[in-house]
């Protein structure tokens, strides 16, 4: 194994784990804020991968051809357009289903994933297929022996991780973010405080919502191609790796998304006969440790009252 | 309703509601033009919304609740009856013979869901288990095939008991997490490897009891029909038997303590509940249906593929037994006929399935979370029988 | 000492840097009735959850019984004899009056799967003899219920919620019945009503010790024997309901009350 192809995977596993701690991050912001987990997700990333891909398909119409102008104002539109996207969901449904059994919002969810997914493939021209997604960052890259370093992929990863960083200081260091944890902790105190419980989830919503957009155009920009279900095993992912951390818990999200980014890069090492097999490897380790350490390996927000 | 009603109620509402739907599905599930079967769906929502109007849907309600018995046996001789009116339409019988299929999956997931309130995305999953299981014992063994059955509910249990070990000391949402991983994985796993058949999936051969070949035409004298009939008459009898034992779980202490569960653990635990021990029983008994189910469902349609078993299956089923009602045994019989029959009637709507099924439960979820046909107090019907 | 039913010795309880329980020593005689009193958040309610086993002690003793109880879990709690309703009303509010109650008899419902699905007569035999049960608890509480028990709880205004759940921990005949804020929202006539009937119970039956939560005052001077008083989680002064509201540190841990 020589140490070329070990960086190569390192990089691999990098982007893999950026994208899910990004969706992972949502996942519990959710979580922390509402107790709620919001299975569409990575449903959203889709939508926001394609609103982009509209966007840009918008824009070659409209003649524009300087490629960091297009890729800012898709990124910005498409994340623009989740984050309206969340609030809607989080005004239309969740919101509403308050006071319901926590199994009708993860049904309620679930079912809004399926009709995002479904209106995708049957709604968007050629849906069911997969589309190319453009290459808008140059393709510089410098080579040490066997190992070649791609400028993208280092523009994502910076990017990506000072999103996260980004997201971070704001729930530490922000009013807002104070507002945040004073919400995932105690509602009620929170609200008597004068805190606008409502305000709250809908910013939540939307800020998660944005990073599962960014998660969506990165992956677009990585792999250069999008499909209508590309987010649901990414949800999966995003929830196991949120669950891994412990649910609420930011860090752990963080550390669970590059987790099972690395159990799938070992995974994919070690059966390299069958790289499907990574997934089932990978999630089959999750849940073992699951099964050891029930509440997240950084342990999951105390949520019961007697 | 008080526990000693003033004036016994009759049963004569529900005996007569029965044989109208009964006209009503033969009606429908008869006719070839779209048209036709559009203009029945509208004249029987009118129908029905008029009979709701005049109070007398209430009254078939109360009726058929105080007579369970009574309209449970009504219902089996309109179906077996409605059955024997198709009994060399080879298509309408596979069609009925699918919506019972369905329903006792359903009435497996009702008690993982329903009654104990465990999550399973993977319901299609666990049906698939017994599906395989059939298709090889049946190829490599010579076990009688009601044996085949059993074992594909026992193997869909053992493989349920064994993903139910993490979930055990864990939320709600964990159990999620582990059964939408399981969905997911089947599928590929299955796909992936060549030893049960790969894509292409695995041939399975037709259902044999006791000499009697299920893929032989019935002639019996006079009496003639398509083979499609046995299966309809086996899987009839085993939604049955399943509705009697769901209803009898139900209607016990042990239903009690799966509603205590579902509702509240802690308070339960206070009081002696030993909550891991009862999510464990709903759930491998939940399981069990889907793996009898998948064993003999391999065994009519002669063949099976991993593409059967997607995760957007398992949505499906979760998508029944919630516009159903969660817990409520008919009305997963009600929501199983809708889900199934309407795509099959309208052709435009196979495409939009999904959507339209999980934007319907969205509607659900907002509007009437109780589903069709909530389920009902807990009133041990046997206690009322002899006017205790 | 075999008088006395429940004794803790140093139990203590943190959650992280908050000591809600300190260093607590307290003993519950057989057959009395202890008043267990103090401002918002001295620790009361944590008492019964740490003696009920929803929280492990952080350190100390729990001897029920001649038993060692600490940090057991709510069910061996419950199985030795100890039932408790609790502050916010906790009960399985879609099912029927009649469930909520036989609930609380759980170690006697029988839980076989093979008795419960195909036992049928035997089972109707007991679902008709709880009922029974069930009715003569909730009659002496509130006559008018003993007809509805089979209406959903959800229908029901909190008192008789409060008096349900009480019947649900007196079902399975407990030695220790904790009873947690009883009173709390009602008025005056329930509220003496609901003394009666405690004492009637305490009549009918012959071993039952109770140790009750109140912040109303009436209560406690009429059905306690002793009273234990908290403040941040300590015990700051026990003995009867006039020794204690006498004592000038126990007023000035309420601020006020009389």
């Amino acid at each position: 194994m020589d140490l070329a192809l070990i960086a190569q995977h390192v990089v691999n596993g990098l982007m893999l784990g950026l994208i899910y701690a990004l969706v992972a991050v949502g996942f519990t912001l959710f979580f922390g804020v509402l107790d709620i987990i919001k299975f569409s997700h990575g449903d959203v990333l889709t939508c926001g991968v394609f609103t982009a891909f509209a966007a840009f398909l918008g824009l070659q119409v409209l003649g524009l051809e300087s490629k960091p102008l297009i890729l800012v104002v898709i990124g910005v539109l498409g994340m623009a357009g989740m984050a309206v996207l969340g609030v809607l969901i989080a005004r239309v449904l969740v919101l509403p289903l308050k006071g319901a059994p926590a199994l009708n919002v993860l049904l309620i969810t679930l079912m809004l994933g399926t009709v995002l997914r479904e209106s995708i493939r049957l709604f968007f021209p050629d849906g069911a297929n997969p589309k190319r997604f453009p290459a808008l960052l140059p393709d510089w890259s410098h080579s040490w022996g066997r190992f070649t370093l791609r400028f993208d992929n280092t523009v994502l990863l910076i990017t990506g991780l000072l999103l996260i960083v980004g997201v971070q200081l704001i729930i530490k260091h922000t009013k807002l973010g104070m507002a945040i944890r004073a919400v995932s902790q105690d509602e009620e105190t929170a609200k008597v405080m004068g805190i606008n419980f409502n305000l709250v989830v809908f910013i939540t919503f939307a800020i998660g919502s944005a990073l599962a957009a960014f998660a969506g155009l990165v992956s677009g920009l990585y792999y250069n191609e999008i499909t209508f279900n590309m987010g649901l095993l990414l949800g999966a992912i995003g929830f196991s790796a949120a669950a891994v951390g412990g649910f609420g818990n930011l860090y752990g999200a963080i550390i669970g998304g590059f987790l099972f980014a690395l159990l799938q890069t070992v995974g994919a090492v070690l059966l390299p006969f069958a790289s499907a097999y990574k997934d089932v490897f990978a999630f089959g380790i999750i849940i073992v440790i699951m099964a050891l350490k029930p509440t997240g390996l950084l342990g999951e927000k105390e949520t019961q009252r007697v | 309703m008080n526990q000693h009603p003033s004036a016994p109620v009759s049963c004569l509402p529900a005996l007569l509601a029965v044989p109208l739907g009964a006209v009503f599905m033969a009606l429908s599930l008869g006719s070839e033009s779209q048209g036709l079967v559009f203009g029945l769906l509208l004249g029987g929502s009118m129908g029905l919304g008029l009979a709701h109007h005049l109070g007398w849907l209430d009254r078939a309600g109360c009726s058929a609740a105080a007579w369970p018995r009574t309209f449970g046996g009504a219902v089996l001789v309109a179906v077996a009856g409605v059955c024997l009116w198709f009994h060399d339409d080879p298509f309408v019988l596979f069609l009925i013979a699918t919506v019972l299929v369905y329903t006792l999956a359903c009435f497996g997931l009702n008690i993982q869901f329903g009654f104990v309130g465990v999550v399973n995305f993977a319901g299609a999953s666990f049906v698939g288990v017994g599906c395989y299981t059939a298709a090889i014992l049946t190829k490599h063994t010579a076990i009688p095939h009601l044996l085949v059955l059993l074992a594909g509910g026992l193997a869909a249990a053992l493989v349920g008991s064994i993903l139910l070990i993490p979930v055990l000391k864990t939320r709600g949402h964990y159990a999620a997490l582990v059964t939408i991983a399981f969905a997911l994985l089947f599928k590929i796993f299955l796909e992936v490897n060549d030893v049960m058949g790969g894509p292409q999936g695995l041939k399975s051969s037709g259902l044999k009891v006791l000499g009697w070949d299920f893929n032989r035409d019935v002639s019996l004298g006079p009496f003639e029909g398509s083979f499609y009939l046995n299966y309809v008459a086996m899987i009839l009898a085993l939604t049955v038997l399943g509705f009697i034992l769901a209803r009898r779980l139900e209607e016990s202490w042990i239903g009690l303590k799966l509603d205590a569960v579902r509702l509240d653990e802690l308070g339960g635990a206070c009081f002696g509940l030993h909550v891991p021990r009862w999510k464990i029983t709903a759930f491998t008994i939940g399981n069990f249906y889907c793996g009898v189910v998948g064993a003999f469902f391999a065994m009519m349609l002669g063949y099976i593929a991993p593409s059967n078993f997607a995760f957007g299956d398992s949505l499906i089923l979760i998508s029944i037994i919630t516009l159903g009602g969660l817990g409520s045994l008919w009305g997963t019989v009600a929501a199983t006929a809708i889900v199934i029959l309407l795509p099959e009637k309208f052709q435009i709507l196979q495409e939009y399935r999904f959507l339209l099924y999980a934007a319907l439960v969205i509607v659900i979820l907002l509007f009437r979370p109780q589903g069709l046909l909530p389920r009902p107090l807990r009133r041990y019907a046997m206690l009322q029988r002899d006017g205790s | 000492m075999n008088a006395s039913l429940l004794s803790t010795t140093r139990l203590s309880r943190s959650f992280g840097g908050l000591m809600a329980l300190s260093e607590l020593n307290l003993e519950v005689g057989r057959n009395s009735i202890l008043g267990l009193i103090g401002p918002n958040g001295s620790g009361k309610t944590t008492f019964f959850n740490v003696v009920t086993g929803i929280y492990a002690a952080t350190s100390g003793q729990v001897s029920f019984d001649g038993r060692d109880l600490t940090s057991q879990s709510p069910q061996t709690v419950y199985r030795a004899g100890i039932s408790r309703t609790f502050q916010r009303s906790r009960l399985w509010l879609p099912l029927s009056i009649f469930d909520n109650i036989i609930m609380g008899d759980h170690k006697h419902l029988a839980s076989g799967l093979l008795f419960n699905l195909f036992c049928r007569r035997r089972l109707k035999a007991q679902l008709k003899e709880s009922l029974a049960r069930a009715r003569e608890l909730v009659a002496i509480f509130d006559p008018d219920l003993a007809d509805r028990l089979f209406e959903p709880v959800a229908n029901l205004p909190m008192i008789a919620r409060r008096r349900i759940e009480i019947c649900r921990a007196l079902i399975s005949s407990p030695k220790l019945l904790l009873l947690d804020e009883p009173s709390a929202g009602m008025t005056r006539e329930e509220t003496f009503s609901l003394v009666d009937d405690i004492l009637e119970i305490k009549q009918r039956v012959d071993d039952l010790t109770i140790i009750i939560i109140e912040h109303e005052m009436s209560v406690i001077e009429r059905i306690t024997d002793r009273c234990v008083v908290l403040n941040f989680g300590e015990k700051i002064r026990e003995g009867t309901y006039q020794e204690v509201t006498a004592d000038p540190q126990v007023q000035q841990a309420y601020l006020g009350v009389d």
